[in-house]
């Protein structure tokens, strides 16, 4: 088995924000504009692809987050699924859409990379370098965006109540990290 | 401290804290409270800096933002000290040192000074006449002219304060917190609107906090007491934002605002230690309530910049504020009823009030009333001449004016006074709402320019004095009245207020006062920091600038620092009049942000040092770091750009690395190519319009390289795309292009052909991509995958394979960009070190080398593949580039088809891809060196340029591609690059020089 190899490697505490990398996370994009389609996703993994936008579906083991009108990610909750997962995962979707041309599943598990932020402060922390409204999006729990933060491309979830998961990627993922790790040291 | 210059009557200034300061270098002592100014005042100091051109001496003038003369060096640490910065902002702080500027050696004796004296020699204009007459001279005034020039001393080192970045969102924002802005903000909050209220100063109540006169009551209380049980209660609103220290820079369209807010400015020097400085907020607001209030005007008159003339609403605010007195025996110059509210607050506190000269005949108003009750001598009808005193005002000559005002008459009366108050009536703070592109529109009874409500962005309003409302009456009942309006409230807590305050019905306004001696021979200014008199635009105008921003530039009337805030109005009052033209038609200068200075720092915020500018690293950065790799940029990425071994230069470096992918194997990390997942039905289709070339009977498993256009029919990106299944492709990009391409490609399916059943997504990250090449490295990935049938006829050339390397899924392509037999390894990200480590490894018994950006270019010459960016440049076509053979003939269409055969992209003469030969084979080309055939003609006729240039080691030879007109044709042909110290002879050959047979890909 080859080693895994992540970008960060350190979780990080700061007044009033956690700061963690959740990897290997899976994560998958969807994308049709085919009716059969949520049909087909509901079925292979219980949750059904959200149309209202901006908004996420999920369950225990996953969250499909939506992008546009034909376009969702998905991404593993469960932190013990395995490559072999993954690899499964990826085979059944790609079955189920792809071949059967309803659509496209492409695995994108290592372009993003997943980090979970926790505290009173963490809309004080993006605002600092994010032109996104927080205002209706840390109210409502499920809520999505896509957006910048310090001029790089994020896509952000609402888990919860000062609860975020924000994928970012890979490349770009060190470079954040920093400047989320220098921002938050002056909140 | 002078004791007798600060009165001890008020709550603004605590005199519990005694604060000591420098100036220049003389240790003073100020209160909490105190900015630099009011400290300075009490301090008896009224000389503060000189001049700009003439070095005159100036003193505090204002006690605000406007300020044209107190402007300072604070600190001398060189990383932090900061030139231009006003006294009257400065809040004060223990330590706090501030020196005088444009003066040397001292501020008290400068010996600039001459310059005043050689004023007659120094017109409007003259830094333009020195060009013209006698040119020669030229070069002699520049020397005297550039040591002159600057205000001030920049940092020598980088700044080391913190600064940073805030976005905020609200329903409305206030800016300006005086009375106006403090009840909009109030309204706003009620209805239950996220408001957010922005004021420059450390207080709110703007100058009614301080007004405690009974001609100014609301509800039976004096309006300073009113208004502070208003400011009291805006705590009880969790909605509203209060950010005082925050002044509004800059005003764009759709209510986008920047404000910097300072943090610690006001902090003593251990307090502000790592502590953010400075925060640029980024305000988008739905609606803005601009309530930003007007300033004083000066009067023009001769002499009247001397230290001690001071505009008569700053004494009152320094004597009721800060409880300073800004002199002991004050006069007063007016054109209106503001100065008697400043004499009413003098006499209260007791403070010699000598006379009052009023250009008026007469007014009735209730303050000019009290005054008078008070028994302050008044001169109406009259005004100042001339004014004495080298480094402070000691006494002014007063005469009577003409009945029509245009002279003086009778005898000269002296005054005596080491302060003179000057009140030339109000001006509104159009700034900001002309910034954000509103008109403005010329009140002639008031002489005043105001927001013109008909053309007025939409979602703002102007309230207060900005709006041209100057009695309390007008701007509460006005501001309620409209902010109702405004924010859609049928009734407020102020609609049955009870005001009672003085009305001023007298006006009178002359712009350029009248002096009893010859214009000629006076000194009237207008704009205090640069210097600019009346004199100087009447001379701009008499040398024919008519336009105001004409004038403006010729007399650099509100070019300084404080961009003419006191200067405008007068110079444009005094156009009109002299060229008998109408204010309103004449119109302002064009107002532009900042509204005060923002420093860079702020500006800039925390994108400084390694967060200057992101930095993208592949999957093996650190592998590349830890062998000692040079990085060059390419777009945000850190590529590798030569790998230097026991002190190589890089020229050493790319031999050997270059030679060894050649005679055995290389290693390339690859990554950052774009990448994109293409996939549906209509795949096939979307790749036949997008490329040049044919793509649907391309074999799955097979790859193929493409030509993409844009729509004028030039060479837009390239790369090679792997069909993976039926309806399922990989397409890859160039490294730079990777972002756009993925743009324009979904544009192009969203609106130009959404009936294509095609889905893109980039995968750039998800795969890391390993390129392995040369003649040993089929043997090196035989190592690492035994599985896989390598053989060329399994395996051939173009064509591609799912493999498994260590229970890892990966794609390896036999793609190459060298010319040699080469395979790339595209593997999830997270393993991709590991994968090539495990060719390093391999590799070792073939020396395998890892290669830089530098060495993959020169490799790629030596077969003469393009790098699209650097021999092209977006005006080449296909056929350009010599690749007639990747246009399809038979394709319907595709992007830039049309525009291949237009007249212009067919003609034989265009610039095209050539390759050169230098005539000594170790002489490299510099690229973008010109090409030419006859060094002799003139004018010389450039043919072209180098593109790419190398010396290669496989061909033992300088190489270069270039593009030059008519290439095609040239080969053969002897041309010239001429360059600094020597003309290079080439010559122009096919741009393939290395194994053109292709034998080595399958070698």
């Amino acid at each position: 088995m080859l080693n895994l190899d992540l970008p960060i490697n350190e979780d990080k505490n700061y007044n009033e924000i956690k700061i963690i990398q959740i990897e290997p996370t899976i994560k998958i994009n969807l994308r049709s504009k085919k009716r059969e389609f949520s049909t087909k996703i509901g079925k292979t993994l219980s949750i059904l692809p959200p149309t209202e936008a901006n908004t996420s579906s999920g369950n225990g083991n996953f969250s499909l987050l939506w992008l546009g009108p034909d376009e969702w990610l998905l991404y593993s909750n469960n932190k013990n699924l395995t490559l072999e997962d993954q690899i499964k995962l990826e085979k059944n979707l790609f079955g189920d859409v792809s071949k059967l041309n309803q659509g496209a599943v492409t695995n994108v598990s290592d372009h993003w990379v997943l980090l979970n932020l926790k505290g009173n402060k963490i809309y004080d922390l993006l605002t600092k370098s994010c032109p996104f409204n927080f205002s209706d999006f840390m109210k409502k729990k499920g809520s999505v965006t896509q957006t910048i933060i310090n001029h790089i491309d994020v896509i952000l979830h609402n888990k919860n109540d000062n609860d975020l998961n924000l994928f970012v990627r890979r490349s770009f993922a060190e470079d954040l990290w920093l400047w989320i790790n220098d921002s938050a040291s002056f909140l | 401290m002078s004791s007798t210059l600060r009165i001890n009557k008020n709550n603004f200034v605590d005199q519990t804290i005694r604060i000591s300061f420098k100036f220049n270098g003389q240790k003073l002592f100020g209160f909490k409270g105190d900015t630099l100014a009011s400290a300075l005042l009490s301090n008896d100091i009224h000389l503060v800096g000189r001049s700009f051109k003439y070095h005159r001496p100036r003193g505090i003038m204002t006690c605000g933002s406007e300020e044209p003369n107190a402007i300072v060096q604070v600190g001398n640490d060189p990383s932090l000290t900061e030139p231009n910065v006003r006294a009257t902002e400065i809040e004060l702080y223990e330590g706090l040192e501030a020196f005088s500027q444009n003066c040397w050696p001292s501020v008290k004796f400068d010996i600039g000074g001459i310059n005043n004296l050689l004023s007659p020699l120094l017109p409007a204009g003259f830094y333009y006449k020195t060009f013209m007459w006698p040119s020669s001279f030229w070069e002699k005034y520049e020397y005297f002219i550039r040591h002159s020039a600057g205000l001030g001393k920049a940092p020598t080192e980088p700044d080391k304060d913190l600064y940073d970045h805030q976005f905020a969102h609200c329903d409305v924002l206030v800016v300006g917190g005086g009375i106006s802005g403090i009840l909009a903000a109030k309204l706003s909050a009620e209805k239950g609107l996220n408001t957010i209220l922005i004021d420059d100063k450390n207080f709110l109540g703007g100058s009614t906090i301080y007004q405690d006169n009974n001609c100014f009551k609301i509800n039976d209380l004096n309006s300073n007491n009113w208004l502070s049980k208003e400011i009291e209660s805006l705590k009880n609103y969790p909605n509203l934002i209060l950010k005082k220290r925050t002044t509004l820079a800059a005003f764009h369209g759709y209510n986008y605002l920047l404000a910097r807010e300072n943090l610690t400015d006001h902090l003593t020097i251990s307090e502000k230690k790592n502590k953010i400085r400075q925060r640029l907020w980024k305000i988008r607001a739905k609606k803005v309530i601009l309530a930003s209030g007007s300033i004083e005007r000066p009067l023009i008159f001769n002499n009247n910049d001397r230290p001690g003339i001071i505009l008569s609403s700053s004494i009152k605010k320094y004597i009721d504020y800060y409880g300073v007195k800004t002199g002991k025996n004050v006069s007063l110059f007016t054109n209106n009823d503001s100065a008697y509210e400043t004499a009413a607050s003098l006499v209260k506190s007791g403070v010699d009030v000598n006379t009052i000269i009023d250009i008026r005949e007469n007014s009735e108003s209730s303050v000019v009333k009290e005054v008078q009750r008070m028994g302050i001598k008044i001169l109406w009808g009259h005004t100042i001449v001339d004014t004495f005193g080298y480094k402070r005002i000691k006494s002014f000559d007063v005469m009577k004016l003409s009945n029509d005002g245009g002279g003086v008459v009778g005898s000269k009366i002296k005054f005596n006074s080491n302060c003179l108050g000057v009140s030339g009536g109000w001006t509104p703070m159009v700034h900001l709402f002309t910034q954000s592109g509103g008109k403005l529109k010329f009140k002639t009874d008031d002489n005043i320019f105001i927001p013109d409500e008909n053309k007025s962005p939409s979602e703002q309003i102007s309230v207060g004095s900005c709006n041209g409302d100057f009695e309390l009456d007008d701007i509460i009942n006005n501001t309620v009245k409209y902010v109702k309006k405004f924010i859609n409230l049928d009734k407020s807590n102020y609609d049955k207020v009870n005001i009672v305050c003085s009305k001023e019905i007298s006006k009178k306004n002359i712009w350029l006062l009248p002096c009893d001696k010859p214009f000629s021979t006076t000194k009237p200014f207008l704009d205090f920091q640069n210097d600019s008199t009346a004199k100087d635009v009447k001379l701009a105008l008499r040398e024919g600038f008519k336009s105001i921003e004409h004038v403006k530039r010729y007399t650099t009337t509100g070019m300084g620092t404080d961009q003419g805030k006191l200067s405008n109005m007068h110079a444009l009052g005094i156009i009109a009049d002299t060229t008998g033209t109408n204010m309103g038609e004449l119109g302002t200068t064009t107002f532009r942000p900042p509204y005060t200075p923002l420093t860079f720092g702020t500006i800039v915020g925390r994108n400084v040092g390694k967060f200057f500018d992101h930095t993208r690293r592949t999957a093996i950065h650190n592998w590349h770091v830890n062998n000692k790799a040079e990085f060059e940029n390419v777009g945000q990425w850190k590529r590798p750009w030569y790998y230097p071994k026991n002190g190589e230069t890089m020229y050493e470096a790319v031999q050997r690395e270059s030679k060894a992918a050649r005679e055995s194997a290389g290693i390339l990390d690859a990554s950052t190519l774009g990448k994109i997942d293409i996939q549906g039905t209509d795949a096939s289709e979307f790749l036949n319009r997008i490329y040049t070339n044919a793509w649907s009977k391309l074999a799955i498993g097979k790859c193929r390289y493409g030509l993409m256009l844009n729509e004028d029919g030039m060479v837009y990106d390239d790369g090679v795309t792997t069909r993976l299944g039926e309806n399922h492709y990989l397409m890859t990009t160039t490294t730079g292009g990777a972002a756009n391409v993925l743009s324009k490609l979904e544009d192009y399916l969203q609106t130009e052909w959404p009936d294509l059943d095609v889905y893109l997504t980039t995968v750039t990250d998800h795969y890391s991509t390993i390129s392995v090449c040369g003649p040993n490295s089929k043997k090196i990935i035989q190592k690492i995958i035994p599985d896989l049938d390598l053989s060329d006829q399994n395996f051939p050339h173009m064509s591609y394979k799912n493999s498994i390397i260590k229970n890892v899924n990966c794609k390896i392509m036999r793609i190459s960009f060298t010319g040699e037999q080469s395979y790339e390894i595209n593997i999830q990200s997270n393993y991709a070190k590991d994968i090539w480590e495990l060719c390093i490894e391999a590799g070792k018994e073939f020396n395998i080398t890892p290669y830089g950006t530098e060495t993959m270019h020169l490799l790629r010459a030596e077969k003469g593949f393009i790098i699209t960016g650097q021999d092209t440049d977006g005006t080449l076509t296909p056929s350009d580039l010599q690749m007639d053979w990747i246009i399809s003939k038979k394709k319907y269409d595709f992007i830039g088809k049309r525009s291949l055969y237009r007249s212009d992209t067919i003609r034989e003469d265009r610039k095209q891809l050539v390759g050169l030969i230098t005539e000594d084979p170790k002489v490299i080309l510099e690229e973008g060196a010109q090409l030419v055939d006859d060094i002799n003609k003139k004018p010389i006729e450039m043919l072209g340029h180098v593109t790419s240039s190398y010396f290669s080691p496989n061909l033992n030879k300088s190489i270069a591609l270039a593009i030059v007109k008519s290439g095609k044709k040239m080969k053969g042909r002897k041309l010239i690059v001429p360059m600094e110290s020597k003309n290079i002879n080439v010559t122009v050959t096919d741009s393939v020089f290395y194994d053109k047979d292709n034998k080595r890909l399958n070698a």
